[in-house]
This record gives C-alpha cells, sequence and structure tokens, in this order.
C-alpha cells in the first residue's frame, strides 16, 4: 500500500513560537491513527499546518501527500483533493447558510475532480441521509453556520461535512471533547462508517475514551512537538492508566 | 481636489428666468435663503468630510445654459434597458420622475389606480397648504429652482395595497435636477414607498432631491429607496419626517452606485408611542464616496428609535456616517438606539463614523455604538478548508454582514431585484483591485 500522508522532520512555528520540532509520521490509506498527548503538545497545529493554516509557519521538513509537496497547495486545494480537518473549535458564521456551505463545498470538490455540480434534489437526500446517521435534526441545514449551535451540534456538524465530502485524509481535532456519551456514539458511528481501505482517518484526541468506539490501528503520542512514541491501541490503553508523565520523561532521558 | 463654488449669479439669473406661477413666491423665499448660505463647505461641521465642489461644477454649466432662458420640462428620453428591468422586476405603481420632471402617462396611470385612497397633485396646486422646508442650504437650492413638484396625500383611515414606485431617472451630460415630493400620509393610513434612483447613462449628473413626509397618528410611512446611481453621478437626497402620536416610519436606505452621494435622513417625534426605524446599508468601491447623516429628534416621550447603518467598502471609497439622536427636555420613556457597523476590505478605503446622542431628558434609555472591521481571518479559513476559494469565501461572509436588513424590508416587493443586485454589487466590491 502506497503512503497516503508522509510528514518528515516538520518544523513549525506560531507567533514567534516553534511548537512542531522534527515531526514524523507515515500514514498509509486505510489506517485509522490516533494522536494523543498532553495540552500544548502541538497536536492542533499538526493539524492546522496539514490543512494549511497561513499563519502556522513551516520552518523546515516536509509534507507529503498522494506523493506531491502538500505544502505548496493552497487550503481549498488541499480540500479539493481529499484533505479534511475537523476542527477542534469550529467557528460560528452567522448569515452563512449551513446547507449552502455543504453544498459549495461539494461542488467546489467535484468541479476539481471535472464532475458535474450535484443537482438541489441529490443534494438534500444526501444530506438527510447523513444526518440521520448522526442523528441530527434536518433543520440543522436552515441554520447559520455553528451559529448558536451547542459543543456537541458542532462537532456532529463537522462529522456532517466531512461525512458529506467523502474525504481521501480525515484529521478529527478532539472531535470527541466535550460530548456526552450519545453524541459521542453518533459522532463514532459517523466515522465507523466511512472507514474504508481507500480512506485514512487521523484522530487527534487526548483521552482514550473515544478509542472505545473507533478502534485505531496505531496510537502516537506526541510530546514537546514531536512523536515520543508508537504503538497499537494498547498504547492508549497504557497512558490512560499512567498518564502522560512517564512517557514525557523517558522521552528527555 | 476641485474646489469649485457655486457661481451666484448664474443662480440668480437663472431663478430670475423661472416661469411666473403659484410657486414664484416659494422659489423667491429659498432663492433669497440660499444667496445668503452657497453650497455648504468644509467649514460647515455638518460637511467636513463631502465636498461638493463637482455638484457646483455640474450645476454651473447647467445653470449658464439656463439662465435666462425660461425654464421647461427636459425632454423626454426612451426607457433604457436598467429602467425597464426594474419596473418590471418590482411590483409597484410607479410614478416616474425624468430628469427631475415628473413623467405625465406614469402619473396618470398610478393616479388610476389608487382611486379615492391617494390623492396625487402638482405641488403648485397646494402651495397654500404645504410649508415647503428650506432650512438646509440644499434644500433651498432645491425649492429656488423648482419647476414644479408632487405632493401625495393618503386619505386617513386606508391601506394602500400596492406599493408606490418612485423612480428618478436621469440621463447624462451637465444636468442638474431638483426634485421634491411632499407626502402626508393620513389619520391610521399606511403607506409603502419604494423608491429607486438610477442613471440613464455614464455622465457627470448632479441631483438634488427632497422628501417632506407628515406622518399623523396611528399611520405607517414604510419607505425603500435604492440608490444605483451611475460612477460620475452626484446626487444629495433629504428625507424628513414628521411623526404624530402612534405614527410609524421604516426607512430603509441603499446606496450602491453614484460617484459622490449624500443623505440626510431626518425623523421629528412629535408625537407619543412613536416608533422610527432607519436602516441603512451602503456598498462602495474605487473613489466612491458615500455620506449618510441621520438626525433622530425626540421631541416628546415615550417613544421608539431604533436605527443601524452597516457599511461595506472596498479600493479606496470612503464612507461618513453621523447619527444624531437628540432626546428634548421632557421627553422621558425614549428609547433610542443607534449603531453603525463598517466592513473594510481594503486597507486603502476610509470611514468615519460618529454617532452622537444629546439627552436633555431623564427618564430615556438610549443606546450606541460604531464598529470598524476586516473579514474574519479565521471564518475565512474554515470556508477555505472545505473547498471554497478564497474569492469565494471573501464574497459568502462579506454578504452575511450585508444580507441583516434583507430579513426584514420595510417594503416586500423590492427583495428579489435588490438581493439579485447586492450579489453583484458585492461581487464587485470584493473583486476590486485594490483590494
Ligand atoms: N495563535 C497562537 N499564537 C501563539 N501561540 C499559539 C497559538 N496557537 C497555539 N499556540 C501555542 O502553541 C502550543 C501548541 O498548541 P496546540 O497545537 O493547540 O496544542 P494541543 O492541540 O496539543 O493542545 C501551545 O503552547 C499554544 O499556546
Ligand atoms: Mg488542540
Amino acid at each position: 500500500m502506497s503512503n497516503m500522508l508522509e510528514i518528515k522532520n516538520l518544523q513549525a512555528r506560531i507567533a514567534g513560537n516553534t511548537i512542531l520540532n522534527g515531526l514524523t509520521l507515515t500514514v498509509k490509506a486505510g489506517e485509522v491513527h490516533a494522536i494523543m498527548g498532553p495540552n500544548g503538545s502541538g497536536k492542533s497545529t499538526l493539524a492546522q499546518v496539514i490543512a494549511g493554516h497561513a499563519d502556522y509557519e513551516v520552518l523546515g521538513g516536509t509534507v507529503t501527500y498522494q506523493g506531491e509537496n502538500l505544502l505548496a497547495l493552497e487550503p481549498e486545494d488541499r480540500a479539493r483533493e481529499g484533505i479534511f480537518l475537523g476542527f477542534q473549535y469550529p467557528v460560528e458564521i452567522p448569515g452563512v447558510n449551513n446547507a449552502y456551505l455543504l453544498k459549495a463545498a461539494v461542488n467546489a470538490k467535484r468541479r476539481h475532480q471535472g464532475l458535474a455540480e450535484i443537482d438541489a434534489f441529490e443534494f438534500l437526500k444526501l444530506a438527510r441521509e447523513r444526518m440521520s446517521l448522526l442523528e441530527m435534526d434536518a433543520s440543522f441545514l436552515n441554520r447559520s453556520v455553528n451559529e448558536g449551535f451547542s459543543g456537541g451540534e458542532k462537532k456532529r456538524n463537522e462529522i456532517l461535512q466531512m461525512a458529506m465530502l467523502e474525504p481521501k485524509l480525515a484529521i478529527l481535532d478532539e472531535t470527541d471533547s466535550g460530548l456526552d456519551i450519545d453524541a459521542l456514539k453518533a459522532v463514532a458511528n459517523g466515522v465507523n462508517a466511512l472507514r474504508d481501505p481507500e480512506r485514512a482517518i487521523v484522530l487527534v484526541t487526548h483521552y482514550q475514551r473515544l478509542l472505545d468506539y473507533i478502534e485505531p490501528d496505531y496510537v502516537h503520542v506526541l510530546s514537546k512537538g514531536r512523536i515520543v512514541r508508537s504503538g497499537d491501541k494498547s498504547l492508549a490503553l497504557e497512558l490512560e492508566e499512567k498518564g502522560y508523565e512517564w512517557i514525557q520523561e523517558a522521552a528527555n532521558a | 481636489m476641485r474646489t469649485s463654488a457655486l457661481d451666484q449669479d448664474l443662480f440668480a439669473a437663472a431663478v430670475g428666468s423661472m416661469p411666473a406661477d403659484e410657486l414664484s413666491a416659494v422659489r423667491n423665499d429659498a432663492a433669497s435663503r440660499f444667496a445668503s448660505l452657497g453650497f455648504p463647505t468644509a467649514r460647515n461641521e455638518n460637511w467636513k468630510y463631502t465636498n461638493l465642489s463637482g455638484a457646483a461644477a455640474i450645476s454651473n454649466a447647467w445653470l449658464r445654459e439656463h439662465a435666462g432662458v425660461p425654464f421647461s420640462s427636459a425632454s423626454i428620453t426612451r426607457p433604457g434597458q436598467a429602467e425597464s428591468t426594474l419596473l418590471r422586476q418590482i411590483d409597484a405603481n410607479w410614478i416616474v420622475i425624468r430628469n427631475g420632471s415628473v413623467d405625465m402617462n406614469s402619473l396618470e396611470r398610478t393616479r388610476k389606480n389608487y382611486g379615492a385612497v391617494i390623492n396625487f397633485s402638482h405641488l403648485s396646486d397646494r402651495t397654500a397648504e404645504c410649508d415647503i422646508d428650506v432650512d438646509d442650504p440644499m434644500s433651498a437650492f432645491n425649492a429656488a429652482l423648482l419647476l414644479d413638484g408632487l405632493h401625495i396625500s393618503v386619505s386617513p383611515d386606508s391601506d394602500s395595497l400596492t406599493p408606490l414606485g418612485i423612480l428618478q431617472i436621469d440621463d447624462p451630460s451637465q444636468q442638474a435636477s431638483q426634485v421634491r415630493i411632499v407626502l402626508e400620509i393620513g389619520r391610521s393610513s399606511s403607506l409603502r414607498i419604494v423608491e429607486c434612483a438610477l442613471s440613464a447613462n455614464h455622465g457627470a449628473q448632479f441631483t438634488n432631491a427632497v422628501i417632506q413626509a407628515s406622518i399623523a397618528s396611528n399611520a405607517c410611512l414604510s419607505h425603500v429607496r435604492l440608490q444605483l446611481r451611475g460612477d460620475e453621478h452626484v446626487g444629495v437626497s433629504r428625507i424628513t419626517a414628521t411623526l404624530d402620536r402612534d405614527a410609524r416610519f421604516h426607512h430603509d436606505a441603499f446606496d450602491f452606485g453614484g460617484s459622490l452621494t449624500r443623505n440626510d435622513v431626518v425623523a421629528i417625534i412629535a408625537g407619543t408611542n412613536a416608533q422610527v426605524r432607519l436602516h441603512g446599508l451602503y456598498l462602495a468601491s474605487g473613489n466612491q464616496h458615500i455620506d449618510n447623516h441621520t438626525r433622530v429628534e425626540h421631541r416628546v416621550g415615550p417613544a421608539v428609535s431604533d436605527e443601524e447603518y452597516r457599511g461595506v467598502l472596498s479600493g479606496r471609497s470612503r464612507a461618513v456616517f453621523n447619527g444624531q439622536a437628540v432626546v428634548f427636555k421632557g421627553a422621558d420613556g425614549t428609547d433610542a438606539n443607534q449603531s453603525n457597523h463598517n466592513l473594510l476590505l481594503s486597507s486603502q478605503a476610509e470611514i468615519d463614523t460618529k454617532p452622537e446622542l444629546e439627552i436633555y431628558a431623564d427618564d430615556v434609555k438610549c443606546s450606541h455604538g460604531a464598529t470598524v472591521g476586516q473579514l474574519d481571518e479565521a471564518s475565512l479559513f474554515y470556508l477555505r478548508s472545505r473547498g471554497l476559494d478564497q474569492g469565494e469565501a471573501k464574497r459568502l461572509l462579506t454578504q452575511a454582514f450585508a444580507s441583516e436588513f434583507l430579513s426584514e424590508l420595510s417594503v416586500e416587493v423590492c427583495r428579489e431585484y435588490l438581493t439579485s443586485t447586492l450579489d453583484e454589487r458585492l461581487a464587485d466590491l470584493v473583486s476590486d483591485r485594490h483590494l
């Protein structure tokens, strides 16, 4: 299997602070990776750099996506090429209709692929189907993007966007935090429904709880901007038990 | 900067050549008032940012042509594409005012449609009953050179179902038009007006329009004004509304066009429990200049006024917002709210915003605020991360900001036209090359 994403010795900074310090990670199609680590270790920074946020400055290293230099692409082109970032803090956009954004996003990708735009009927059918999987009321379509949504509703909305866009590489940044157990199950259902040999999923999470519902193939621990340990799902359980300190100490040693 | 002043000799000669009729006394009064004032200059605090020398230059050329020559109605031009589209798309009873003169066919048609509900007459036939307002210099200039005007009165206890449309359209080339409309909304009746201002062609023109409205007790005037003038147009407009007890005045102003635009809106609350709502949206690109001055006088209380103006500026455009709310002594129970929000799409665009509250009463609730900002970077990135290109993301966010008032338009029939015009204009703004 070819590498979907290959990150080598990545260094990045924001506002003058170097956050990623030589991070290396390879993700293949069909795999689910979990990236764990204490607050401030750089998990969101990694996610934002992959999505192309301009505030994060790449100082060194390479990011190769499907054999191409990802860092040369604009954020919208990364999305159209199949990268999806589920934000840790999805923004509220008053006045921009949720359905409009979903449809514009789907069509931007379809145009990029040389496909015809989806028609209104097909779009609604697909959206309703995906929403029911996530146990989301269809009324969310008519609201402004994330405006007045609860924490859980925002996360479901991220997963809805992912389900509509059917990305090749999904990075979900703490999609589980702040969710009650029902919401967590709904979100996990949505993610599991997308598991596919052609698709890779990177779960960024602080807790192992999500991993009870979405079983990862690999677990990595991020500390001070680099991956200090990798293992299988048992590593997550170990972390749950012992906390992060032992790994950080081991890494510093 | 051009610094032409209005030529007072040409002005006097032109006033002298106006026809001798029922309006003569009004004109002469106004002319002597204007002669002492002249066009406002930057020395006048209310005109600090808006320079009328362009209007003076056009007016001088026009006055020269008319000095000593008897005034007559301007030549008829054939309706152009923009005009036809507008008249077709907005379902209203239209009166067309072309180059400052009322198109008689449109007036007759509209008069028939309203029957006894609305009475239309020439201002010259109503001079005895109405006070022609000439306080302000531009208003005095308007009255001094007024060939005629429209007097529109709505009978008491009536509801005109189809909105009244007023289209002001002007041809190019050194044309200066003075338009005046006096509105009387009878007790417990309502009138909805959609007013559109267009240019038939590109070219330097100056228009100076005054609307004076009196809204009787329990009556309602809803007025949407859509300004889509050409890119060399200089426009000054003034609307003054006086509200009696329980009266309502809703005014939505959309300024999308023109080279230099100055609007004055004055609402005078003279009766208890009156309500004033002013909404304004201005969009400017290139070198456009748009100045909105509003004044709400709470002479008595309780009464409510709500005002919100929004602006989107790109290129090297400039906008001015000045909102005065004055609460008179004894106007207790006044609730006055005012805000002005601006979105700057370019670092070279400029806004001067100044909400002013003057409160002389004790028991009042007043709020005011102004903001100036750029598009939210986090929202832009979010949209781009979903595959929308930068231009589309900017357009969407700008549209969200600018569409605030569309959900509560005072006159519904223009929604579709307005929405598509707005979208077109926003696309221009977002792609303004000075970004
Ligand atoms: N916009 C920013 N400006 C300055 N520092 C930032 C900014 N965003 C994140 N950081 C810093 O970068 C570090 C890593 O943050 P982040 O990647 O969000 O960590 P994590 O997601 O692992 O909790 C933190 O120390 C944080 O304070
Ligand atoms: Mg984070």
